[in-house]
């Protein structure tokens, strides 16, 4: 059976008694140095320290996992933010991403924390809503950026609107194809929201360019070599594709692979405005990817956050402006994310 | 069979342990709201590492829980949308449960499949409904009676937890005091003395792999009522969960080993290590590489008492 | 007729069904691609093959394949030199094959779980080391591996070939190949008969290993990028591929050139629904459907065989 024992049975070297003693000398060493390392692992201290100083603030800090790199860029806002304000930042990513059940624990282990305030990008937009509830029950103020969770009370929502985004990234690649041809789209993981957003962006852009076809949506989970084989299979099947609208940019990274491998020509756009996609941006080799700048969210969500328990005032709203970063604006936006600075608050918000 | 006396020691040792460490190093770990917690955190996976636990000591496995648990969910949530009454919903979350469960059965046991391969199919079949069924959304418009049941307290013990409580009993009856039981650990163990008796050991078999999509279909009950939705993929990796919980408590993947208090303390050390976690802010990726450390920690202390 | 005589004929109808429904099936281009991306399963089913023929399970293979390729990315890109990041790679992937065995056996655990918890473990290191970022961007010298031709064949399809070749005679010609069926089908007996088993399954879970860290290469050659989490989505279709294939998880019975034809069918399910177009909604739906086929075809020959001998 697939965890049935095989009993290695005797040592051709040792005789038993030797053997036996080896062994539980190996099991005991094993158990001591794990016990030590979890022991070490959990007095890792959290990624920011309290400097210390006046406000001392603990936010803590949801994003859905650990794989998209744009929720790094938000995770590294948020702590440069709080750097800034003399706060402290604590971030919670589940160990499976873009786990409902998982971020819904978090919640709850974050309430026992006490922690001042919350920045909160929802794995799901409706599952998450009894997490918001728990946070309002507890008197916790949630700051919600990125994606907009639907219920419960926040404090301020500030992001942008996927579909919005996917309409206009998709619209620049039509426009550069001059309403014509063909295209397909790769969409992202069943189950996801990110997904359909983009999804049903594309297609309303679509609308927009009757004479351009659509010869086929089909799924690549997000993932690049996934993006790469389905990338591969339809350029099989479709000897003419100018078009490639990617649900992300590590798709549209893969699509281009597929491309280059078949040594074919079409124009990729993608979502997320990763550093990678910026250099496929500079090399020619990337359209444009749509951008929604996860950095400054994890910024001003934070310093929302602290402003807010400080009694200054925040927003309700804010939507940030929609970048569909192509060859021409990407200057500023491929600087290394721990070197860029969080932009000051009243340049962006205005007169709030 | 099992020797309990000496396999006690064992997780709870652990669990102790893990418990003493955080409540010192961990800010109001030990708080009533934080046990609270780990009990509503843990109660789904229960429901699933019952019957994995019988399921495991009969040789198997059931890699389709958590998808059958979602398409329960989105079932059951799905008809509460169209205005259906709670226990009408709730019962066809169950039907649609335990059909996925009977269908593995019938796979591994009357076909023979190896259940890695039959119940892993049953996943992809299971979780491709879901999908097709919801379009990959999530099923929301719910209303509040099945919310409000979660969230409800009898003599401040939320309903979670007693459900998990009342299956725990149910489940412990059945194993340790019903002639059914002692059929389970017959399949495991001695399934040709079995077959001399008489018994329909098949049956039985089947209904193992039945139960267990029954209590998937249970768990889609408490997990639909803890995000006001029905979603396609949010259990998802679910029974992985339920196999360590299972395994970590002492049963063994070997022939006829089960024990059912152990997997309650599998469970409750899976939910207090990742509460534990949170509670100290450890970071995420290190968070995972201890749930690791844990599984074979776990191992090494059962395999340490199996050799003294 | 023998088993891989039966799956070979499957694969054909399969490739009968996809030529008649789509146009674009039956070309070399698209044959080509399939056969690519049946490589990189292959890969690191290859090794998962001898592992679960000892009766065992290494359910690592994905965060290992993931390890090694971030880990060869950075030798690459510290040291510019390929041979060293190849090295680096698939001397990842052995050591962590090397404890994994050295977990069956010197300390007893359980495959199944206990390299489960390895799995957890690699991947936490992964994640922590990678902290998010991606490592991008390699010489041609080195994306060749991966995407490159010889003699208009795919380098990835070579790689296979090769690995099948050499594989076959070790498990079909050479006594320690003969010795892991032995103790798949009956440890007992085969330690009896006084084969080192211990040695033999540290053995087993090493080359495991190894083919993981190489596989690793292969795709970080073929993406020309590596992040942490890269092996997550492999890791059932690879143990789908070895069953589909006709080894068995009691052990004792299988063959490579079953899991290459295993690796070709998943691959073709999914050639098939990109070319036909099918809705990402149906095709977790299908791939579960096609694999309940292929293994309740598998059972019921086998148990025909078995009534039959």
């Amino acid at each position: 059976m697939t965890g049935g024992k095989v009993d290695p049975g005797e040592s051709e070297i040792l005789n038993g008694m030797e053997r036996n003693l080896l062994m539980n000398i190996s099991i005991r060493m094993t158990s001591i140095l794990m016990v030590l390392a979890l022991f070490l692992v959990s007095c890792t201290k959290p990624h920011v320290e309290n400097s210390g100083k006046t406000g001392g603030e603990s936010i803590a800090v949801f994003t859905k996992n650990q794989t998209n790199p744009y929720f790094q860029t938000v995770r590294l806002g948020a702590e440069n933010a709080a750097r800034q304000m003399n706060a402290a930042v604590v971030q919670y990513i589940p160990t499976v991403s873009d786990s409902i059940t998982e971020q819904l624990s978090e919640i709850e282990d974050a309430i026992i924390k006490r922690p001042g305030a919350v920045v909160f990008i929802p794995v799901n937009s409706k599952a998450m809503i009894p997490g918001i509830e728990k946070l309002n029950a507890a008197g916790i103020p949630v700051v919600n950026v990125t994606d907009r969770v639907l219920g419960g009370q926040i404090v301020s929502f500030m992001g942008c609107d996927e579909t919005k985004l996917a309409v206009n990234t998709g619209r620049f690649l039509l426009q550069k194809m001059n309403g014509r041809g063909n295209v397909v789209i790769l969409e992202g993981r069943g189950g996801s929201e990110n997904s359909v957003n983009r999804v049903a962006g594309y297609r309303k852009a679509l609308e927009e360019f009757p004479n351009v076809k659509l010869l086929a949506s089909q799924p690549a989970d997000f993932q690049r070599v996934q993006a790469l084989q389905v990338t591969e299979n339809l350029l099989q099947s479709y000897p003419q594709i100018d078009g490639i609208l990617a649900a992300n940019d590590s798709m549209a990274l893969g699509a281009i692979e597929a491309l280059d491998a078949a040594r074919r020509k079409s124009l990729v756009v993608g979502i997320n405005g990763t550093l990678e996609a910026i250099d496929a941006i500079k090399a020619g080799k990337l359209l444009a990817t749509g951008d929604c700048d996860g950095f400054r969210h994890g910024c001003l969500g934070t310093m929302a956050a602290v402003r807010h328990l400080r009694n200054l005032p925040v927003p309700k709203e804010f939507i940030f402006s929609l970048t569909v970063i192509d060859s021409t604006n990407y200057a500023g936006m491929d600087v290394p994310y721990e070197q860029r600075m969080c932009p000051k608050w009243e340049s962006i918000v205005k007169d709030k | 069979m099992a020797d309990t006396r000496r396999r006690i020691p064992g997780i709870a040792w652990l669990l102790a342990t893990l418990i003493l460490f955080f409540s010192i190093f961990g800010t109001r770990f030990a708080s009533a709201p934080n046990l609270i917690n780990i009990g509503n955190q843990s109660s789904i996976l229960m429901l699933l590492a019952l019957p994995m636990t019988l399921i495991i000591m009969t040789e198997g496995l059931d890699l389709s829980m958590g998808a059958v648990l979602g398409l329960s969910g989105v079932v059951l949530a799905l008809l509460l949308v169209n205005g259906h009454a709670l226990p009408l919903a709730f019962a066809a979350a169950l039907g649609v449960g335990t059909l996925f469960g009977f269908a593995n059965g019938v796979l591994v046991v009357a076909l023979g499949m190896p259940p890695f391969v039959a119940t892993l199919g049953m996943l992809g079949v299971a979780q491709g409904i879901a999908l097709a069924m919801t379009n990959g959304e999530s099923v929301s418009g719910i209303g509040s009676v099945l919310p409000r049941i979660y969230a409800s307290r009898w003599m401040g013990i939320p309903f979670a937890i007693l459900v998990a409580v009342t299956a725990y009993a149910v489940f412990h009856f059945l194993l340790y005091h019903t002639r059914i039981g002692t059929y389970v650990f017959a399949i495991g163990g001695n399934r040709e003395a079995l077959l001399l008796a008489g018994v329909p050991a098949k049956r039985y078999h089947v209904l193992i792999y039945a139960i267990g999509g029954l209590m998937a279909g249970a768990g889609a009950f408490l997990l639909t009522g803890r995000m006001s939705v029905g979603h396609p993929t949010a259990a998802v990796g679910m029974e992985f969960d339920a196999m360590v919980a299972v395994i970590v408590g002492g049963t063994k993947l070997e022939r006829g080993n089960g024990w059912l208090p152990g997997t309650v303390l599998g469970v409750l050390t899976v939910g207090v290590l990742k509460n534990g976690l949170n509670v100290m802010a450890v970071p995420s990726s290190l968070q995972i590489a201890s749930i690791g450390m844990l599984v074979i920690v776990a191992l090494l202390i059962d395999t340490l008492r199996g050799r003294s | 007729m023998s088993s891989v005589a039966w799956r070979l004929l499957g694969v054909l109808l399969l490739c009968v069904v996809l030529a008649l429904s789509s146009s674009a099936f039956l070309t070399v281009g698209n044959l080509l691609n399939v056969l690519r991306q049946a490589s990189l399963i292959f890969l690191i089913a290859a090794g998962l093959t001898f592992v679960i023929l000892s009766a065992g399970l290494d359910l690592s293979i994905g965060a290992n394949l993931g390890l090694s390729a971030c880990l060869a990315a950075a030798a690459i890109k510290a040291t510019g030199s390929i041979s060293i990041g190849i090295a680096a790679g698939v001397a990842c992937g052995t050591t962590i094959g090397i404890l994994n065995g050295l977990l069956i056996t010197t300390l007893r655990l359980p495959p199944f779980i206990a390299i489960y918890g390895m799995l957890w473990m690699v991947y936490g290191i992964n994640y922590w080391a990678m902290a998010g970022n991606t490592i991008y961007g390699f010489p041609e010298s080195f994306r060749v591996i991966g995407s490159g031709y010889f003699m208009g064949i795919p380098i990835p399809v070579l790689l296979m070939v090769l690995c099948l070749i050499v594989g076959s005679v070790f498990t079909r010609y050479t006594t320690w190949g003969h010795e892991i069926y032995a103790i798949g089908a009956n440890p007992e007996v085969a330690r009896l008969s006084g084969i080192p088993v211990r040695r033999r399954l540290i053995m087993v879970y090493t080359l495991s290993g190894a083919m993981s860290g190489l596989a690793g290469i292969v795709y970080l050659a073929r993406l020309n990028s590596a992040e942490a989490g890269i092996g997550e989505p492999l890791l059932l279709p690879a143990i789908a591929a070895v069953l589909i294939g006709g080894t068995s998880l009691f052990g004792g019975v299988g063959s490579l050139s079953g899991a290459l034809i295993g690796a070709v069918i998943l691959t073709l399910v999914l050639n098939g629904m990109n070319l036909l177009t099918i809705s990402g909604n149906w095709q977790p739906l299908i791939t579960g459907v096609i694999l309940l086929l292929a293994a309740g075809i598998d059972t019921v020959a086998r148990k025909w065989n078995e009534s039959r001998a």
